[in-house]
């Protein structure tokens, strides 16, 4: 088993208030699955999302990567494992406005401390992923030269540059017309299927949940429904 | 070709707010100009007196009781003073233990106007047969002694009143300048020097203001193995109306009272460095939060608490180091260019040497970007521990 979520919650409070954002979901995730999670706005999906990314450390409950609990890793170990692991696509502008698109993309190997660190190689490769996510014009586009779509797309491929094993996507396709969308869908089905990409994608889109490969339903912070396995 | 670092990241970030920056930049350029001017002013005067009494060459200086101001500021300063004590004091000097060599100058002050044709200056009747002062520099300019009626002029006398190869009327007497003294470092390079043969016919003229038989000054060598402060205290036991110093002891006031600027100094330069610290503060405590969710954002995608620290260190560090710069370049330059200005260092001799400014840069350095690094550390400290769940959940700006 590639990840496994036991028993994981995570509560916060806004004021007085206890606010519990995931309750106690155990979830397994296989190497290569494709999975996507649907579910209203303040369901959890991106607590878990961050959970699982070990972005955002549970109340309780452990999260499993290759049998190892990530959030026992000291700090620079769950770094490494985010940069060298973890590829995020987060659900909003998320580029660094004074970096062109490809320094965007190659934002991660400054962060890396195994493989290649060649920021020559990087590059040809960040230029590469680039043009997958149909932005090859853009290489040297800063951020405020971008349209919301081509930033979009300029994340997406700033995930792909590290080899991660698994893509933590949220909403990745928000800012996508129809015809990108399916496109970067293509990408991510090559991706998972040629390199055997893990992909965990939070979306709104029903259209999306259906060409995934197991779909999850979150409302209050609980995977209710396992809408297809 | 630019390949793409933390290092290059810095660089574009400090790029960014070029205003705020700028204003940082200045505050540290200010502050360092003041520190290297400060402290360039105070070793100035420090060396300069120091180079001078060594360069005197005497273990002790021996003058009338109460002149010892008057002649730290004609050996020193160069200004032109007169004091004298009777010439009978040179012999129980002599006869003091531990006294090797003695030799004495006597300064008679020209008036403009009244008895030549130039500015007020230090004449100085030296004994040739004895003298240890200025011998030595006579030989290099001349290979001779003086003759009688002959008189040779400081280095500084012949640049500043151009004194020269020519004749030159002295308390009413026809004198042949023969030449100009090489640099000797001491206030004596604004003075004219001649033989103390010369004396009588002034004497006798009554051009000058001078009486029979009178010194200014004694300058004594004392035997190896002698303590210098031992045998000044014995002279002033036994020569009651004489002070007397030691080598170390000239400029002890000049000094002394450096000590006191140096005090008002350095408490300015504490308090304005306490107010580009908080400088600092406010400008890194502002980009930090400025910046809250690009920093959120490179430790989702595995940045390490010591990436975030190492990216703001060096542009901390380089707003540091260009504040730094300028401020060293503009206090040397302010320090070089107006160091004449002053009254106590016009006639100082010396200068700092490329060490010392190097020294004084390299503090302004340590200084400025040490003003930088401690204003940003606390908002530094605090950014490297945001948890990125925020930014990732789009609540951050």
């Amino acid at each position: 088993m590639h990840i496994v979520l036991k028993e994981v919650a995570r509560s916060y409070f806004v004021g007085k208030e206890k606010i519990e954002a995931v309750r106690n979901v155990s979830l397994e995730i296989k190497r290569r699955e494709f999975i996507s999670i649907v579910g209203h706005s303040g369901s959890g999906k991106t607590t878990l999302l961050s959970i699982i990314g070990g972005v955002a450390r549970p109340t309780s409950g452990t999260v499993l990567f290759e049998d190892n609990d990530i959030y026992f890793f000291d700090k620079d170990r769950l770094s490494e494992y985010r940069c060298e692991r973890i590829g995020f696509i987060f659900q909003f502008a998320s580029l660094l406005p004074n970096l062109t698109a490809k320094e965007n993309v190659l934002l991660p190997v400054l962060f890396k401390t195994h493989g290649n660190r060649d920021i020559a190689d990087s590059e040809k490769k960040a230029i590469e992923l680039l043009h997958r996510t149909g932005v090859g014009d853009k290489v040297n586009a800063y951020p405020s030269q971008l349209s919301g779509g081509q930033q979009r797309r300029v994340a997406i491929a700033r995930a792909f540059i590290n080899d991660p094993e698994i893509i933590l996507a949220d909403e990745p396709t928000g800012d996508l017309d129809e015809e990108t969308e399916m496109e970067i869908m293509l990408f991510f089905r090559r991706m998972n299927e040629e390199a055997g990409t893990t992909f965990v994608m939070v979306t709104h889109n029903s259209e999306l949940v259906r060409t995934t490969g197991r779909q999850l339903k979150m409302s209050n912070g609980l995977i209710s429904t396992v809408l297809h396995e | 070709m630019n390949r793409f670092n933390l290092f290059t990241l810095a660089i574009k970030n400090i790029q960014r707010k070029k205003f705020r920056t700028g204003i940082l930049v200045f505050s540290i350029t200010l502050i360092v100009s003041v520190l290297v001017f400060g402290v360039s002013f105070i070793l100035n005067v420090n060396s300069g007196v120091r180079r001078a009494s060594d360069r005197l060459g005497a273990d002790l200086i021996v003058v009338p009781v109460g002149a010892r101001g008057y002649a730290e500021e004609v050996l020193l300063e160069s200004k032109v003073k007169s004091f004298y004590m009777n010439k009978n004091v040179i012999e129980r000097i002599k006869r003091i233990e531990g006294i090797d060599t003695v030799t004495f100058h006597t300064y008679i002050t020209t008036i403009q106007g009244v008895c030549c044709d130039i500015p007020e200056a230090t004449v100085v009747a030296f004994n040739q047969g004895s003298d240890f002062i200025v011998q030595p520099w006579l030989e290099k300019a001349i290979g001779r002694k003086l003759e009688k009626n002959e008189a040779i002029v400081g280095h500084e006398s012949f640049l500043n009143i151009g004194m020269g190869l020519m004749d030159a009327m002295l308390f009413g007497t026809r004198f042949r300048i023969m030449g100009a003294l090489e640099k000797t470092g001491t206030g004596l390079d604004n003075a004219i020097f001649m033989s103390d043969e010369n004396i009588e016919e002034i004497l006798q003229k009554g051009k000058a203001p001078l009486k029979p038989d009178v010194i200014s000054i004694i300058f004594a060598k004392v035997q190896k193995g002698y303590d210098p402060y031992n045998v000044g205290r014995s002279i002033e036991g036994e020569v009651i109306e004489a002070d007397v110093m030691a080598r170390s002891d000239i400029g002890k006031d000049i000094i002394s009272v450096l000590g006191d600027i140096n005090m008002i100094f350095s408490i300015t330069v504490f308090m304005a460095s306490i107010l580009s610290v908080l400088l600092a503060w406010a400008i890194f405590s502002a980009t930090v939060n400025e910046r809250l969710r690009e920093v959120g954002v490179m430790l989702a995608l595995g940045a390490k608490e010591s990436h975030v620290s190492k990216l703001f260190f060096i542009e901390v560090f380089f707003i540091g180091l260009m504040g730094s710069v300028c401020g060293v370049v503009f206090g040397t330059t302010l320090s070089v260019l107006l160091m004449k200005s002053f009254t106590i260092l016009k006639n100082l001799p010396g200068g700092l040497n490329a060490v010392d400014r190097a020294a004084i840069g390299v503090a302004g350095f340590v200084t400025g970007t040490g003003i930088c690094i401690l204003g940003a550390f606390s908002p530094i400290q605090r950014i490297k521990k945001l948890e990125p769940l925020a930014v990732i959940k789009g609540e951050l700006a």
